[in-house]
């Protein structure tokens, strides 16, 4: 059983790195392509021709494309992702500074997302066609049919309006002091510091752009939730506890709960590449100085070796929370630890 | 046999009658739709929301206000009779280009999935029906295109192309069929499992018979089941573009750009955001509730 | 004053804004440690009559009648006074072992939730321990050897058998007064099902319950029961001791069915004629290895089918007779060209471009395209042998009538039609494509016992008419014993015995056979004391869901890549 999980895990592992080649590899080719000539953005309208062509050579344009990949990620694999024309930094250094902002807030996502969206699925189908589920019904149905931006707005405006004194711009309230690392992510640095008011103030700020990111896909997963459980309740295991007496709710909560919780994980999993595009948007209207602000600016600028970087991270970022899934789909699954891919 | 009492527990478990003459599929999808209100709403949404995106020039009261219209005098007026969902930093009636807005949202809603969905419905049946190498292939290459964020691709692209709604839409179709062809595929290696495919093989079918007669029927109901839905999460996507700053060129209205214009005179002006916003949430409510009616009725996983 | 009393039993179910009566005046009495059969078809009623004893019917039923548990009236009874009979009262055996339990929880987490909410609605309270080990006596006494690993296991993990065992562990848990078995092992092989039944048997005896069988399967109702109660479309039709319903029915019903069961000795078994004609198809030496491992274990695969040699003669019904695993299905999918020997020839007299053999299939659910009238269906075969238009709709009308539907049937779908119907399209189109020989893939076991029968007369008739040669894949030995020219007996991918019908089962060579035949159930006495004798420890050798078996379906069933 050991060396099933562990070979399900390599096989994963491989088809996660053959993924990440061919997306970068894509996009890539494709940001080399385009029109426009990125040594001439640098340098700027007023540059000369000659000043162009020598840049030009310095990035290696003039090389085949492959070969330039080739040495692109000869250099991502020792950490080097090349320069930013925006920051004027190497890439990973911008990385390292804007990733834990938007980490922090995926992360507070998702367990929000976990701890509403799940328990709200199983509740509706536990009460179908009664007024809990109606209500669970038109919550969710908004949270499908609201974009991101509207909610993000909504809740500014309710914080504004509403709740005195509620931050609704960045991360922290830069007059407190900040503390600096281990981890980046606030939550976290602060209590490692024993700060609470940087604690307090930090969660202030994640609450409402968490909550605008989470709602989209609560609506979607409490119905895959509930339609998995209603699936579910049809099986003959629950006739088999039905009929010896085992109580609803014991067969509700523990079994079918579990059983149920397969499917929406599935989809949290793929769903996760919607979810960094929704933090653009999220991030932008709470002025969240996050990666995907910097993503944006860099899309802007056309900064394409800003723009690999986002998208290349965005692409591991999905890799590792689908690898995370499978771990968790395989502890709850005994089926899934036979090496069958999901 | 098993499949005596397996007939029976289906049968109970959807409260069809045991042993009376099977009911003909047609009354019971029927049946289905009819005793659900949530899905008949839906339908009249979706229709009207077309009707609008048709016959907008009939039913905005000044059409013209499309344009680059600049009427100093009548800015940021708020909801009365002649407005009624008052003007815009420009003078322009909201109303008229909430109404227009549907254009560009259906507009997109057609561009995109008119391509991707028959692409991925033919790539998942490929995948499916085929198997070994052409599977591996496909199934492959569609995990490779779900890690990109759909919203980062359609900014990337349509920032290093050109800020067009055209160059968007393009974007999103480059990643939106991997959905289709993920659930087709599934739904295909289901299909496969059943002895008619093999049948048809030995009774003389080619592939093109069997994907296009045998298997394609049986994935109807789900790809449009699917299809409903993606139309809610097209328009959404679409104006979430357009929010950033993506959408189509001003000033012909857009749902998503007119929120992100009247974002900016909240919360004072907030008629400019309430309409086109209201407006989003009608449209994908609409495909919503269709959607999940469709689902029910044909009793499909989507 | 009997045990279980139900009087005047109504059901009516309503659903699609219909009401359907589904159990009409129903009434019977199950008395103390007396065993009581309840035989039916698909729509009879028989495990709607369970569920309502058992209260577990679903929410669109209204029901009407008494049922009365030791003079107690059960359905007068409060929801929670009902529940705690649950169990204690009256036990289930559940049917499917496959899907009876939640695949992601332990099978010992299944029995200790049961056991310990069974013991607080009587008022008791149990530790973990105490419970684990009341399981472990349970389980030791359905005869698992290894009651430790069973209660630790997934359910994926045992064999169909074992989940059968641990089903009827779960109901004997609070020693019930009654047991209601429902279809018991059908869903198994013949030898472990033949074991289970044995089993229910003698807990019944030993610990002197009262038993209500329900079952489709005449031979298991002798073996098990003492009064029989006969139910056709939600009434009973004909009840009375075991020995007078099967000596001497009273009910045309009852009389059709018993006609329907095929005899495996007596003077109403059929030899079929031998065939002298020259061979069509030819195995010598097959073996076939499938798979071999994955990117990192590197297997030797699996060896399903090993030096396998026949002749299929011109004209004769070839039975591949077999359990689960046992390679009949691989080496009829070989026969048919589907798949590839590892090694070793297979022969075929194709004499013509068309395909030899077409095949009928063991599900008629499956067979045929759900979104495609039977017309389409057929159409596809007969464009394939150049028949179009009018030809084609000419050569429609033929076969319907051949396969004996009406004409009208052309313009139905599937769900229009019933099981036995869908067999007889699933025929037309195999006779549609002009093959030499038919594979028939047990072309009546998802079908009921009289629908059987009629299947089996249409595909003797169309042999005779249009000189077809079949190859037969079943497990149903009474079926193979009347059907078959000629039977070859499949175990772990060996033929380990062949011959004509008649001398097997006079004079089965093989131990196996001999375990194989003794397991059948039976209708009369008379059979059964011609079946060959065996030893118990022979019995136990021949089982195939042995404790180390983790996949009945094994690798029978392997489908084709295209």
């Amino acid at each position: 059983m050991r060396a099933d999980l562990i070979e399900a895990i390599l096989r994963r592992l491989l088809g996660f790195v053959l993924v990440l080649l061919v997306l970068s590899l894509m996009i890539f080719v494709l940001a080399r392509i385009v029109p426009g000539d990125p040594a001439r953005m640098a340098l700027g309208p007023s540059a000369t021709a000659e000043q162009v062509t020598a840049l030009q050579q310095e990035m290696g344009l003039d090389r085949p494309v492959l070969v330039q990949y080739a040495s692109y990620l000869g250099g991502a694999l020792q950490g080097d992702l090349g320069r930013s024309l925006v920051t004027n930094r190497p890439v990973i250094r911008d990385v390292a500074e804007f990733l834990p902002a938007t980490l922090e807030l995926v992360i507070i996502t998702i367990a929000i997302m976990i701890v509403v969206a799940i328990p709200l699925g199983v509740t509706t189908a536990r009460y179908r066609d009664s007024w809990i589920d109606n209500g669970g019904r038109v919550f969710s149905l908004i949270g499908v049919t609201i974009p991101s931006f509207l909610f993000a707005i909504g809740l500014q405006l309710l914080a504004a309006n509403f709740i005195p004194g509620w931050p609704i711009l960045g991360r922290v309230d830069r007059t407190l002091p900040i503390p600096d690392g281990p981890t980046g992510l606030l939550l976290l640095d602060s209590l490692v510091h024993g700060q609470g008011a940087v604690f307090v103030d930090a969660a202030q700020h994640l609450a409402f752009p968490a909550l605008a990111l989470a709602m989209a896909s609560i609506g979607q997963i409490t119905r895959i939730t509930r339609s998995a459980m209603i699936e579910n309740q049809r099986k003959d295991h629950v006739l088999t506890l039905r009929s010896f007496g085992v109580p609803d709710r014991v067969i509700v909560f523990r079994y079918l709960l579990k059983l149920s919780s397969v499917a929406p994980l599935t989809i949290m999993g793929l769903e996760f590449a919607s979810l960094i595009g929704n933090a653009f948007v999220v991030e932008m209207v709470f002025g969240w100085g996050g990666f995907a602000s910097y993503g944006l600016t860099a899309i802007l600028q056309k900064d394409l070796n800003a723009l690999m970087a986002v998208v290349l991270v965005s692409g591991l970022f999905f890799i590792l929370a689908n690898l995370v899934i499978d771990l968790i789909l395989s502890l709850i699954d005994p089926r899934q630890r036979r090496g069958a891919p999901a | 046999m098993s499949m005596t009492d397996d007939r029976l527990t289906e049968d109970l478990a959807e409260g069809r009658p045991a042993d009376t003459a099977p009911l003909s599929a047609g009354y019971m999808t029927w049946y289905r739709f009819s005793r659900n209100p949530a899905a008949v709403i839906g339908a009249l949404i979706v229709i009207s929301t077309i009707l609008c995106a048709i016959f907008a020039p009939l039913i905005a009261p000044y059409p013209d206000h499309i344009g680059t219209v600049v009427d100093f005098r009548s800015r940021h007026l708020p909801p009365d009779a002649e407005h009624w969902m008052g003007t815009d930093k420009a003078g322009r009636d909201i109303f008229s280009r909430t109404v227009f807005g549907f254009r560009v949202s259906l507009l997109l809603v057609v561009g995109v999935l008119g391509i991707s969905v028959p692409v991925g419905s033919l790539l998942g049946m490929t995948a499916g029906y085929f198997g070994g190498w052409t599977e591996r292939l496909i199934t492959g290459f569609t995990d490779v295109m779900l890690a990109i964020p759909p919203l980062v691709m359609a900014l990337a692209i349509g920032n290093v192309l050109e800020p067009t709604l055209v160059n968007a839409m393009i974007a999103v179709t480059l990643l939106w069929w991997t959905w289709h062809a993920r659930l087709i595929y599934r739904v295909t290696s289901q299909i496969m499992a059943e002895d008619y495919v093999e049948a048809a093989r030995l009774a003389g079918a080619s592939h093109w018979h069997i994907l296009l007669r045998e298997i394609l029927p049986n994935c109807v109901s789900v790809i449009s089941v699917k299809t409903t839905l993606d139309a809610a999460f097209v328009i959404l996507f679409g104006a979430t573009l357009s929010f950033l700053g993506f959408g189509v060129r001003p000033p012909t209205p857009d749902l998503g750009s007119m929120v992100a214009d009247g974002r900016q005179f909240l919360p004072e002006m907030w008629w400019e955001v309430l309409a086109p916003g209201f407006a989003i949430f009608y449209a994908t409510l609409g495909f919503n509730l269709l959607g999940d009616g469709l689902r029910d009725m044909f009793d499909v996983e989507a | 004053m009997p045990l279980l009393d139900v009087q005047d039993l109504n059901i009516r179910f309503t659903g699609y804004g219909r009401t359907a009566h589904v159990l009409r005046d129903v009434s019977f009495s199950v008395g103390r440690g007396e065993r009581v059969a309840l035989i039916g078809e698909t729509g009879s009623g028989k495990s709607i009559t369970a569920k309502a004893i058992l209260g577990t019917l679903p929410n669109n039923a209204s029901t009407r009648g008494g049922i009365r548990y030791d003079g107690l009236d059960v359905m007068a009874m409060a929801p929670r006074e009902r529940d705690r009979l649950k169990g204690t009262a009256f036990s289930i055996i559940m049917q499917d072992p496959l899907s009876s339990f939640n695949p992601v929880f332990r099978i010992g987490r299944h029995l200790d939730d049961i056991l310990y909410y069974a013991d607080r609605r009587q008022g008791r309270v149990s530790g973990a321990q105490d419970r684990k080990a009341r399981i472990l006596e349970v389980l030791r006494r359905v005869q698992l050897s290894d009651p430790e690993r069973v209660y630790g296991a997934w359910p994926f993990e045992l064999s169909g058998g074992m989940r059968q065992r641990v089903l009827i562990a779960l109901a004997l848990l609070h020693h019930p007064a009654i047991l209601i078995a429902d279809e018991p092992g059908t869903a198994l092989d013949v030898t472990t099902q033949d074991e289970i039944l044995r089993l229910i048997n003698r807990l019944v005896a030993e610990e002197g319950l009262s038993l209500l069988m329900i079952t489709h399967n005449l031979g298991v109702v002798r073996q098990t029961a003492d009064t029989v109660l006969v139910m056709q479309h939600g009434r009973i039709v004909e009840r009375g001791p075991l020995s007078q319903v099967f000596e001497a029915p009273e009910e045309a019903y009852t009389k059709s069915l018993m006609e329907a069961v095929p005899p495996l000795y007596g003077p109403r078994v059929t030899d079929q004629p031998v065939s002298t004609q020259a061979p069509i198809i030819t195995m010598t030496g097959v073996d076939k290895v499938y798979g071999s491992g994955s990117m990192l274990r590197r297997g030797a695969g699996h060896r399903a089918v090993t030096d396998v040699g026949l002749t299929v003669r011109e004209g004769e019904i070839f039975g591949l007779a077999g359990e689960s695993g046992s390679g009949k299905t691989t080496v009829a999918r070989m026969l048919m060209g589907l798949l590839e020997p590892t090694s070793g020839t297979i022969e075929a007299d194709r004499g013509g471009p068309r395909r030899l053999t077409q095949i009928v299939y063991q599900n008629p659910g499956t067979s045929l395209n759900p979104k495609r009238t039977a017309a389409q269906t057929l159409a596809v075969p007969l464009a394939h042998v150049g028949l179009k238009g009018a030809q084609a709709r000419a050569r429609m009308t033929e076969l319907m009538s051949l396969v004996k539907l009406p004409e009208s049937f052309l313009g139905k779908y599937p769900h229009e039609l019933s099981g036995g119907q869908k067999q007889r399209v699933a025929i037309a189109r195999a006779l549609a494509a002009e093959p030499r020989v038919l594979i028939l893939d047990e072309p009546t076991s998802a079908l009921d016992v009289s629908v059987q029968k009629t299947v089996i007369d249409l595909l003797l008739q169309l042999r005779e008419d249009l000189g077809l040669t079949y190859v037969i894949i079943s497990h149903d030995l009474s079926l193979m014993r009347n059907f078959c020219s000629r039977l070859a007996i499949m175990r772990q991918g060996e033929i380990i015995e062949d011959g004509t019908p008649a001398e097997i089962f006079a004079a089965p060579r093989h131990p196996y056979t001999r375990a194989l035949i003794a397991a059948i159930p039976v209708l009369t006495d008379a059979e059964e004391a011609l079946k060959p004798e065996i030893t118990d420890a022979e019995r136990h050798r021949f089982l195939v869901t042995s404790d180390t078996d983790t996949n009945e379906e094994g690798h029978d069933h392997v489908s084709t890549g295209h």
